[in-house]
């Protein structure tokens, strides 16, 4: 049932990248527990702008799970404790009057801080760019149920296409590592019959790219796949370990 | 100013192909000496991008998330349609054209309409070829369910994330074309002017969002792919940053505004929980499928619905319109619900419902079956809610969704200022007064990936235009202008904050502009927005400064436009002295409620010219020719 | 694309040679306990297994020399994830949960490793580089096991190899791409087992050792 409770947050403040940050506490008050979270934080950011402070600064978008912007960690849990949520799509009503939140962005080398809760993800573009995609021109495509694929194997590369670049895999990586990101588009992609003709390139290229970005690696601690929204499986992390197998080892193309 | 669609005579099916052929080439290697400037990255602007990137145009695509791959398409749930018809069950183009037609309530263009209908089948050759993970068959061909009050099965999907698939497939193109060099990306900036040399559009001036820096970017074509306006009411199925601002810049700047009045409400979504609630989430309506929409037979019944015995239901929409029942088009399944809901039969704590029941789909098909279609359709509404709709009915009640009104384009989807073109929701063009489901992310597409390659090779090889950098006079006078307003903005330090004074605005516009309409009521909101206008402007409270990633400045320019273009959606409206898809004047209606159109006196699109900020906008009329359809009274009966 | 860098120099490259290498020191773990398991067949029959064992002269070389090489490839390509690692990540969480991926072994696989690498260095100086012209490799451990400190070493030792092997069996079946709905719940289940065998059958070594004294 609806009801209202007090929480105080202790937010990361940092006003730029190269400007130290540190955390500020703020009492968010009669907060109904239907709210979703960032509707939390927009009532405490109405208040600190009436207050004449500066309000938080975070990304969000569409707030209902699914562009990706959103996402912080929230008590030590990417986009909060509940399983298969971004933090927009987290309500109060997983929380207790009395409750101390303690909000922090995203922390990797790769993701360099902007402002507060925001940090630059363009690296995840940066690997989409290196070979995340069939080399297709608009025009030229046979009719689309000219090759059948198998139910299965269209949902497995659904399973994966499913993901939402929001980050959370590489925040919630003891190594801040972009395995689970790189594997799940490698893996969609090596699926589908339409995606094989470059899967042995896309494969080198795309993690090539990932370790010039400074990501970690993976040591298989399997918190991305716990930590993922849209709980994307590791099985893509050894779908795109067999490919690169393929790729650099004995692949007939040089 | 006489509105030229430029629609090429001849047979309607002809039209396109012999358009193709009549519209001048720019020479491959000439192609590079082009520059475009595509603003936004959906799936009309993504796609655009990337297909012109592929001709060998050189772009530069703008968008204010911080990645392309985050437009608001990516929220569709539903599908695509396509006349592809896979299934043998009667599709074709023609139908796909006639049914987009009627959806519209007659208020669309032939051609274009038809031309849609015609890629339709190319879109999803592409798609699947880009290695999107459409559902399938056993046999590993493509599935198809039917959708939106169609009454073949023309869709195509991908679970209920086909919007993230579509758009993930469009962005994976774009970015093969960055690494191709072809095109630049440029992030996290906002649009805000046009920049106009010698009456053609010659380039933006933008905001960097991140270190707050005006740029300025000069081109020999302007695509406009910025979307559509649905968050004017402030509650809405839209992104937190949908906006009508680039929109409504290119309008001041000469652009016309057509059709502004022709909202969508969409029937099925999440009610409003509490005044703090800052969006509404859309429930696919490809849940009407199997789910039955009612409410208690009584008014004021506040049993919970397991206790409401089966007599004394009212499953309104399968009664009143026995052939279509629960799949009835958006427009009229969501003024029903608001008429059951008017009489005191809401559900619900605030009464603002109605019940979607799956209890007999479940004991039909069993849980399983419904599950593996909706299954991640229940949990995100058990998500939000935490109730169980397997077990209890969901609630759903309409909401703000999409905009069929934009910027006016004639057949090259270019507006009416030489050299902008305007694409996907941004634009007004294939809709009519009311979009059919899966019909959006069709017309995203086939504008980016199967329309505007051609059109605007016509377009710059057709005109002359004179040689340009960004220290033209023009440049610098917009970024003059958008410095001043920034700082306007920043300077009013009053008391409310913007979000407040948005949030009023969405009051005024759902309860006197919303799903039903009246001549007072207009008049009334008009007033009422422009005191609220002259209440931000003097009483908004916009913190920070405009040197770096301010968030509240953002939106503070996006609620300005908003305060603005208001007025003219409810202008439009007021104008617009019928009742046609999602523009419902309640003087104008049947017996039975149904919209009455009057094709007589409004059988045309209405585009709106700015006339200067302190006169009213003039009013011009492009009439609707129909010579392939014969306008019928809709009837879903 | 490619062609341009060593695929052993990425980050799965090295993952690769990681999981190899660890795959072999497992191999090398099991074969170590079968023989040491001689031990409860009595004294002579432990000797004359060492005996057997040294009489296979440059083949024992052979697989020293390997060992060697596997050691070397997996300390340095650890020592080289670890510092990137670190890199990738120089600012810290103040609040860190698990969100139930993490094991004991996955968290704590570079300071185990470095803890048995001490190890295996004390170790060889015990048993390996030492001259055994007058004694028996039997009267070596029971002299070694003599002393408590010993036996709380090679136990630790044991202790921490197990809780190491836990993470590193299982993880290298992963990295070679092995993971199936079928067979993955198996291989995490055999890490366990794996790590629970070498525990015990190692780790109870020195106390029956000092037992049979």
């Amino acid at each position: 049932m609806t009801k209202n409770i007090n929480v105080t947050l202790k937010v990361w403040r940092q006003k730029g990248p190269h400007v130290k940050g540190g955390f500020e506490t703020y009492p968010a008050t009669d907060i109904s527990t239907d709210m979703s979270f960032l509707e939390m934080i927009d009532c405490v950011n109405e208040q600190l702008t009436l207050d004449g402070k500066e309000p938080i600064a975070f990304d969000h978008d569409c707030r209902e799970g699914i562009c990706g912007m959103c996402g912080a960690v929230i008590n030590g849990r990417c986009h909060g404790q509940e399983k298969g949520t971004t933090l927009c799509q987290l309500h109060m009503r997983h929380f207790s009057n009395g409750d101390t939140i303690v909000i922090e962005p995203w922390r990797a080398t790769a993701f360099p801080m902007v402002k507060d809760l925001v940090v630059d993800r363009s690296a995840f573009d940066q690997i989409i760019l290196a070979g995340g995609y069939i080399s297709v021109n608009t025009g030229g495509a046979p009719d689309a149920n000219s090759i059948p694929i198998a139910q299965e194997i269209a949902e497995l590369a659904m399973d994966a296409a499913a993901c939402i670049g929001c980050g959370a895999c590489v925040a919630a990586c003891p190594n801040a590592s972009a395995m689970l990101f790189t594997s799940a588009k490698i893996s969609q992609l090596a699926l589908l019959p339409q995606g094989k003709p470059e899967a042995t390139s896309r494969a080198l290229a795309m993690v090539n790219k990932m370790d010039e970005l400074c990501f970690g690696n993976c040591s298989n601690e399997r918190e991305c796949e716990a930590e993922c929204p849209k709980e994307i499986s590791i099985s893509n992390i050894a779908r795109l370990n067999r490919e690169f197998v393929k790729a650099g080892l004995v692949s007939v193309v040089k | 100013m006489h509105l030229d669609s430029k629609i090429p005579s001849g047979p309607l099916a002809e039209k396109w192909d012999k358009h193709r052929f009549e519209l001048k080439l720019v020479n491959p290697a000439n192609k590079r000496k082009f520059n475009i400037i595509v603003v936004g990255t959906g799936l009309a602007g993504g796609s655009a991008a990337a297909s012109l990137g592929e001709l060998g145009y050189y772009v530069k695509n703008f968008c204010i998330q911080d990645s392309p791959r985050r437009a608001h398409s990516i929220a569709a749930q539903g599908g695509i349609n396509a006349a592809k018809n896979y299934q043998n069950d009667g599709d074709s183009i023609r139908r796909l054209f006639y049914d987009t037609i009627k959806g519209g309530d007659f208020r669309s263009r032939e051609a274009n309409v038809y031309r849609l209908a015609q890629v339709s089948n190319h879109i999803i050759d592409h798609c699947v070829a880009q290695g999107i993970p459409f559902a399938r068959e056993y046999g590993g061909l493509l599935a198809n369910r039917s959708f939106g009050g169609a009454q073949v099965s023309r869709t195509f999907y991908a679970r209920g994330q086909t919007g993230q698939q579509l758009l993930l497939g469009a962005y994976s193109s774009l970015m093969r074309q960055v690494a191709a060099g072809q095109v630049s990306m440029f992030p996290r900036r906002e649009m805000l002017d046009i920049v106009v040399i010698n009456g053609q559009a010659r380039g933006i001036v933008v905001r960097n969002l991140v270190t707050g820096e005006i740029e300025s970017h000069g081109a020999d074509a302007v695509v406009l792919c910025t979307g559509g306006y649905a968050n004017v009411f402030y509650l809405s199925t839209n992104a937190m940053a949908s906006n009508v601002s680039a929109n409504f810049r290119a309008y001041k700047k000469g652009a016309f505004f057509a059709n502004p009045c022709y909202t969508q409400i969409h029937p099925t979504c999440i009610p409003v929980h509490g005044t703090s609630q800052s969006k509404l989430t859309l429930m696919s309506e490809s849940l009407r499928n199997d789910g039955r929409v009612w409410v208690p037979k009584t008014p004021g019944d506040k049993r919970p619905p397991n206790q409401i015995p089966e007599s004394e239901r009212d499953y309104y929409l399968e009664e009143k319109y026995p052939s279509f029942g629960n799949l009835v088009p958006r427009d009229v399944a969501s003024r029903n619900a608001k008429a059951q809901c008017d009489m005191g039969k809401g559900v619900g704590e605030t009464g603002f419902a109605v019940y979607l029941d799956f209890a007999d789909a479940i004991k039909r098909d069993g849980k399983e079956v419904i599950e593996q279609k909706y299954g991640n359709l229940f949990q995100m509404y058990e998500k939000i809610t935490a109730s169980n709709p397997y077990e209890t009915p969901m609630m759903i009640y309409p909401a703000s969704h999409y905009v069929m009104g934009g910027l006016w384009v004639d057949y090259n989807l270019m507006s009416t200022l030489d050299g902008l073109f305007v694409m996907g929701e941004a634009n007004f063009s294939d809709h009519g007064a009311n979009r059919l489901g899966a019909s959006a992310l069709m017309q995203g597409l086939a504008d980016g990936y199967f329309v505007i390659p051609y059109t605007i090779g016509g377009y710059l090889s057709g005109t002359s235009r004179p040689e340009i950098t960004t220290d033209h006079p023009a440049f610098t006078e917009a970024i003059r202008y958008a410095t001043e307003r920034t700082q306007k903005l920043l300077s009013i330090n009053g008391k409310r904050t913007v979000d407040d004074i948005h949030r009023e605005l969405g009051h005024i516009l759902w309860e006197y502009c919303g799903m039903s309409r009246n001549d007072e009521g207009l008049l009334k909101a008009r007033t009422m927005i422009r005191e609220l206008r002259e209440e931000f402007w003097e009483n908004a409270v916009v913190p920070g400064s405009s040197q770096d990633f301010n968030q509240s400045l953002e939106r503070a320019g996006r609620v300005a436009d908003f305060l603005e273009f208001a007025e003219l959606l409810v202008m439009d409206a007021f104008e617009r002295k019928e009742s046609c898809g999602g523009h419902f004047n309640e003087a104008y209606q049947t017996e039975e409620q149904e919209a009455m159109r009057d094709d007589e006196n409004f059988c045309h699109v209405a585009a709106w010219e700015h006339k200067g900020d302190d006169t009213d906008p003039e009013l011009h009329k492009e009439p609707l020719v129909f010579e392939n359809v014969e306008l019928t009274q809709r009837s879903y009966k | 694309m490619n062609g341009l860098t060593n695929p052993m120099g990425t980050s799965v490259g090295k993952k690769l040679m990681m999981a190899v290498t660890g795959l072999g020191f497992c191999c090398f773990l099991t074969i170590h306990l079968a023989g040491n398991l001689t031990l409860y067949g009595g004294k002579d029959f432990f000797n004359s297994y060492v005996e057997h064992l040294h009489s296979l002269g440059p083949l024992v070389t052979l697989a020293e020399l390997g060992l060697l090489f596997f050691a070397l490839i997996h300390v340095l390509t650890g020592m080289l994830l670890f510092y990137q690692n670190y890199n990738a990540r120089p600012a810290r969480y103040s609040v860190n949960k698990r969100a139930g991926g993490r094991t004991l072994g996955s968290a704590t696989m570079p300071y185990t490793g470095v803890i048995l690498l001490l190890f295996v260095i004390f170790h060889l100086m015990n048993f390996h580089f030492v001259d055994k012209t007058n004694t028996t490799t039997f009267q070596l451990m029971s002299n070694a096991f003599a002393s408590p400190v010993y036996i709380f070493i090679y136990t630790f030792a044991v202790i921490i190899a197990a809780i190491h092997v836990s993470h590193g069996l299982w993880s290298a079946f992963q990295t070679l791409g092995a993971n199936h709905p079928k067979y993955t719940p198996f291989l995490r289940g055999l890490s366990i087992v794996f790590s629970v065998v070498i525990g015990i059958g190692l780790g109870f070594i020195p106390v029956y050792v000092s037992l049979l004294r």
